[in-house]
């Protein structure tokens, strides 16, 4: 390949294939990836902002029947460690997220056979009903499709019955690789085939909800799968427009079925510069400091990334998975300045919402992610009577309520 | 790098930095004022290759805290290449004793152990003379100090002289507490001084060893000073940076960005020492994921053909 006419082709905003994609990733230097994927991000971003939201990423349950075998996360149904989220816990959490100046929830779980669509129904409205203003920015495609088939309605009607009472947006988990071959190999398969995926976010844009799309790589995945990966979202978002930022992480592989070793901080700066110059219908790109670190994180912003994320408050899949970095505002204000930015607090639609919190009241200071739930909190919700369930270990559960 | 078309780097200074010539405090000023860390990280990594090509090093080093030392034999396990002693005891007779304990355990390695800014002070408080200090702690067996805190000791080639001349090596200096970025030209020209009066540095590792956990130094200082050091101390060999403090990911990404040394990794083959505390497979991986060629070497300094 001819790196000159490459860089030239990128540099007046023209598109790289399928195959320059590829070699790019494998073989381009590093240091031309991070020039080129921050001259990408200038000219999208000229005016020196580095956003970040803050929000509280909330895992309702850890029940999962799903079984990827790359998570440490959840609990098969019947485990005396599985839990389910109150109402009310959830309340709590959302007034503890608006007094650190939040707005929204992350919002996403296992595929709990035991938890119908009218669970997140009565949720979602209830939430609306006590703060108006806070937006439900919740469970990913894989979710979706899984109330679709427990609920048997149409992806499209749950996503419709679901924007009824308060759907925001929906955030781009569970794509994992978007390869049905990873996919298979990951045991995700099931939970949503690559276009099942991709169709609930088609739908999801067409329906008027914008949405995050991400990409966990360093497993079973070759780079070229990666590429593919990229190539498939940027598809839908020629298509669609829907999507607002692209976030990547590296596979955290402790206490995993499947195990392994994580992907290096070079490797993940790498992906990253060549996801800004191969999604160029993108316009965010998020750093993931939470599986890379601070440090990393921040410098991600000189490998193309102009978002620093989410304080994101609570922090329970990477956690258990064994990383356990921590940033509040003022650490990810600090950083975003340090780099030489401007740092601007955005919603999720990365509409300005105007300067740091801490500079306008005082907030207490996050040093530690909170968890799902005290450890030995075994507290089962009493509105948890008012749901059929499905498996015999919740419906015995429910009897005792 | 194909992009100099954005570089903000003069193109004289930028080729005198990339092929490692000896820059004047005003370059070096120029450089230290460069906000573009991806345009000074190029240069030094190009600098680093004219020394380095594409080797990285690393040392197996097992950190012995003097409190403890005889609480159990010391074992030294057949990774180490390196006994380092940390703590100096409040006297020299168990200075001394320490040395000599870790000077058995570790047969032919090198032991090495302190900070030279404690054994000043510790002369200055009545050990009597930081020449006879050194002579006897080199009779117990020690190889080399540790530590050079260059930041903490004001007369570096007053201080490091009586230990060479009592044939105590003196290979790294290091820096204790953060730097303001104004102060890093100033401290790094200081530490070149050492280098031009003595000779005697095999390395420097610039990242700050005391860092306060509520105010951390971010990724881009870190790898600019790493960078800046790389560019200014064109007469040290090594620009190193602690496996352990500063984790796999930052220290990786500082190979890129001029260092060629990872001091601290674990002599032990397992993870029991924790997460961070990898084992070699580990260090190699990162290593060559960098695109560089992972190099053993020994506690002086020298490469292992293993
Ligand atoms: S990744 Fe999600 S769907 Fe898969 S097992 Fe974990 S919680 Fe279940």
């Amino acid at each position: 390949m001819d790196l000159t006419a490459l860089q030239a082709r990128i540099e007046s905003g023209g598109r790289l294939d399928a195959e320059e994609s590829r070699w790019i990733y494998r073989e381009a230097p590093t240091p031309w990836l991070a020039r080129l994927a921050d001259f990408v991000r200038r000219r999208k971003h000229p005016e020196g902002v580095v956003t970040y939201i803050i929000d509280r990423n909330v895992n309702y349950t850890n029940v999962c029947v799903a079984r990827c075998n790359f998570c440490a996360f959840y609990r098969p149904v019947g485990h005396g460690e599985g839990y389910v989220l109150g109402f009310d816990e959830i309340h709590r959490k959302i007034e503890e997220t608006i007094e650190l100046g939040g707005d929204q929830l992350l919002l996403q779980g296992g595929h709990n056979p035991d938890l119908p669509l009218t669970w997140y129904e009565d949720l979602f409205r209830g939430v609306k009903a006590a703060y108006p203003e806070f937006r439900l920015h919740a469970l990913s495609p894989p979710e979706v499709l899984h109330l679709s088939r427990m609920s048997r309605l149409s992806t499209g009607e749950v996503l419709a019955r679901l924007m009824a009472v308060g759907l925001d947006s929906i955030p781009g988990g569970g794509a994992e690789i978007l390869v049905d071959r990873v996919r298979k190999l990951l045991n995700c398969y099931n939970k949503a085939t690559a276009d099942e995926w991709l169709d609930v976010m088609r739908q999801a844009h067409h329906a008027g909800l914008r949405t995050t799309a991400t990409m966990m790589y360093g497993t079973v995945e070759t780079p070229d799968e990666r590429i593919e990966h990229m190539l498939r979202l940027r598809e839908v978002q020629d298509e669609t427009g829907g999507f607002t930022a692209f976030i990547t992480w590296s596979y955290q592989p402790e206490h995993t079925e499947r195990g392994g070793i994580e992907a290096t901080g070079l490797e993940y700066l790498r992906t990253l510069a060549t996801a800004r110059i191969v999604l160029d219908n993108f316009d965010n790109l998020q750093a993931s400091w939470v599986t890379q670190g601070g440090k990393v994180g921040q410098l991600s912003l000189a490998f193309g990334a102009n978002d620093m994320g989410s304080v994101m408050i609570e922090e329970n899949v990477v956690r258990a998975a064994g990383a356990a970095y921590c940033m509040d505002e003022v650490e990810i204000v600090r950083n975003i300045e340090d780099a030489g930015f401007v740092a601007v607090r955005r919603n999720m639609h990365y509409e300005v919402l105007g300067e740091p919190v801490f500079r306008q009241r005082d907030i207490p200071r996050v040093l530690a992610l909170a968890t799902a739930r005290a450890e030995g909190d075994t507290s089962v919700p009493a509105e948890l009577a008012n749901y059929e369930a499905r498996s015999a270990a919740a419906k015995k559960q429910r009897a005792r309520i | 790098m194909g992009s100099d078309v954005t570089s903000p780097i003069d193109q004289d200074l930028a080729a005198r930095a990339a092929a490692g010539a000896r820059l004047s405090e005003a370059d070096l000023a120029l450089l230290a004022a460069v906000g573009d860390i991806l345009a000074l990280g190029a240069l030094a990594d190009d600098a680093r290759r004219v020394k380095a090509g594409t080797a990285a090093t690393y040392v197996r080093v097992l950190d012995v805290e003097t409190a403890t030392l005889g609480d159990a034999p010391l074992e030294v396990p057949e990774g180490a290449t390196e006994v380092r002693l940390q703590g100096l005891p409040p006297t020299l007779e168990a200075t001394v004793a320490a040395v000599t304990a870790a000077r058995a355990a570790a047969g032919t390695r090198t032991v090495s152990g302190f900070s030279l800014a404690d054994l000043v002070a510790r002369a200055i408080e009545g050990w009597g003379d930081l020449g006879d200090v050194a002579a006897a702690l080199k009779a117990a067996g020690l190889d080399a100090v540790a530590d050079v805190p260059a930041d903490r000791i004001l007369d570096l080639p007053a201080a490091v002289r009586p230990l060479l001349e009592a044939g105590v090596l003196v290979p790294r200096v290091t820096v204790a507490a953060p730097v303001p970025a104004t102060g890093r030209v100033d401290l790094l020209l200081r530490i070149r001084a050492l280098q031009d009066a003595t000779g005697a540095l095999q390395a420097c590792a610039p990242l700050p060893r005391e860092v306060p956990d509520a105010l951390p130094t971010t990724g881009y200082d870190d790898v600019r000073f790493v960078a800046l050091a790389r560019l200014a101390l064109e007469s040290v060999p090594a620009i190193q940076v602690d496996w352990v403090l500063y984790g796999p990911k930052l220290a990786q990404v500082a190979l890129t960005f001029g260092a060629d040394d990872l001091d601290s990794v674990s002599p032990f083959d397992d993870e029991t020492q924790g997460r961070r505390r990898a084992a070699v497979e580990e260090i190699r991986r990162n290593v060559e994921a960098a695109g560089l060629r992972p190099v053993e070497r020994d506690g002086r300094y020298g490469r292992l053909d293993r």
